[in-house]
């Protein structure tokens, strides 16, 4: 009994410490509601150009779905690099909203821009890292049986930003950026149990709720 | 129970590793969207002959990837959106007299790069393209060098053939960006339009 209430008392004190710490910080020139007609599209993007990483997908993949339940109409990232071949490439692609102007001087582009109804652009950039890896853990098989002893953690951070373009009035209408870090633990008590901080879908999380907020007035 | 577990792991393992050994054929078949641009009013010829139409790249010893049909697919639909009037034949004597640019294709080399040999989490593509452009009248106006660079995102649970897909896919995608901002700006193709458009001010 004394063992059990031991065992839920340590699950317990690491489950605090997977939870997570998010901080949303943002940016936005005004403090009015970002203007959307009816039928106007959001596309969600990542960069594509930095060398050593890409934006994850699944973080992409994750805004465009929590977006998407909260009334807008999300175009995929896949969607809209096609439809707009080739001037999202990863050598193409505007940095800046000099070079989305000069993309959008073509007549070609600016129709199908219109044809499709995207409104919005949002790009994403960033990535999670693993760091501080410590602990020990040994797993080993005997002829009755295999087990692991011992634990690992290790700090877990999710830092991404989104920059918010209109692609009507080719201006820049907001940018957040979202830190999530926490620790992650592998326990093992025989089988190994892993408790893992959802860093991805809490950055997801805060950075869906900032941008919805941009879009509808908060109730209550 | 001990001695049937050593005999059925010994050969997976040893799958596993020959699986990094053994030579692997990739074929890309895959569409590629159409560009979005106004075409300039005027006519090219592209010339794709057999060996390009069926192209098998041999980056190493180990490793085939045919993709004729694809880049016969992105480099039509690229021109397409660079010119008005695109017209693919296989050989030059196929160009018809309305004919303003003869552009013959070739594939100089491709480079596969594995996260075994370079240490990075990607697979990366790069394939060299020569264009031979000259007038319908045969006078050479440039070869251009044309390269492409394509990579997967990452490796994670993609099998090699997959990956190696993957990234052929994103280099040839990037034969259609690199064409369009570049093309018209090749010097010598630059003069050429320039002196063309004078010409037919003139007359």
């Amino acid at each position: 009994m004394k063992y059990g209430a031991f065992i839920s008392l340590a699950a317990a004190a690491l489950m605090g410490g997977c939870a997570s710490t998010t901080t949303v910080d943002d940016f936005r020139p005004t403090l009015e509601l970002i203007d959307i007609e009816a039928g106007e599209k959001l596309a969600v993007l990542g960069r594509r150009d930095a060398g050593h990483y890409e934006t994850d997908r699944s973080f992409i993949d994750c805004l465009g779905k929590r977006l998407a339940r909260s009334n807008l109409q999300v175009i995929s990232e896949q969607e809209f690099v096609d439809a707009l071949y080739p001037w999202f490439e990863p050598r193409t692609a505007p940095k800046a909203l000099k070079r989305l102007k000069r993309i959008m001087q073509d007549p070609a582009v600016r129709e199908k821009v219109q044809l499709e109804k995207i409104r919005y652009l949002i790009w994403l950039e960033g990535e999670v890292e693993t760091q501080g890896m410590s602990g020990a853990m040994s797993c080993g098989v005997v002829p009755g049986g295999a087990g692991c002893f011992g634990y690992n953690s290790w700090e877990k951070s999710a830092v991404f930003e989104a920059i918010v373009w209109d692609l009507v009035d080719l201006t820049e209408e907001a940018r957040i950026r979202v830190d999530s870090e926490g620790t992650s633990y592998l326990i093992g008590i025989v089988a190994p149990i892993p408790l893992l901080t959802p860093v991805e879908s809490q950055a997801c999380e805060g950075m869906g709720e900032q941008l919805r907020s941009y879009f509808f007035q908060e109730e209550g | 129970m001990k001695s049937w577990s050593v005999i059925s792991v010994l050969p997976l393992a040893a799958m596993a590793l020959l699986a990094g050994c053994t030579s692997i054929s990739v074929q890309v078949e895959q569409e590629f969207p159409a560009v979005v641009a106004k075409p300039r009013d005027m006519s090219v010829v592209l010339v794709m002959d057999r060996e390009f139409r069926n192209y098998l790249a041999r980056p190493n010893s180990k490793t085939r990837i045919q993709f004729g049909a694809a880049q016969v697919e992105a480099l039509s639909k690229a021109f397409n959106g660079l010119f008005a009037q695109v017209e693919v034949v296989s050989s030059k004597d196929q160009a018809g007299p309305d004919t303003d640019l003869v552009i013959v294709p070739s594939v100089l080399e491709v480079q596969l790069s594995t996260p075994s040999e370079s240490f990075l989490n990607v697979y990366e593509v790069w394939i060299k393209y020569q264009l031979d452009i000259e007038t319908a009248d045969g006078v050479p106006v440039d070869s251009w060098f044309l390269p492409a660079y394509g990579k997967t995102q990452h490796s994670y649970l993609l099998s090699r053939s997959t990956a190696i897909e993957d990234a052929t896919v994103v280099a040839l995608r990037d034969v259609g960006a690199k064409l369009m901002l570049d093309f018209f700006r090749i010097p010598a193709i630059h003069g050429w339009v320039q002196q063309r458009q004078a010409m037919n001010s003139d007359s």
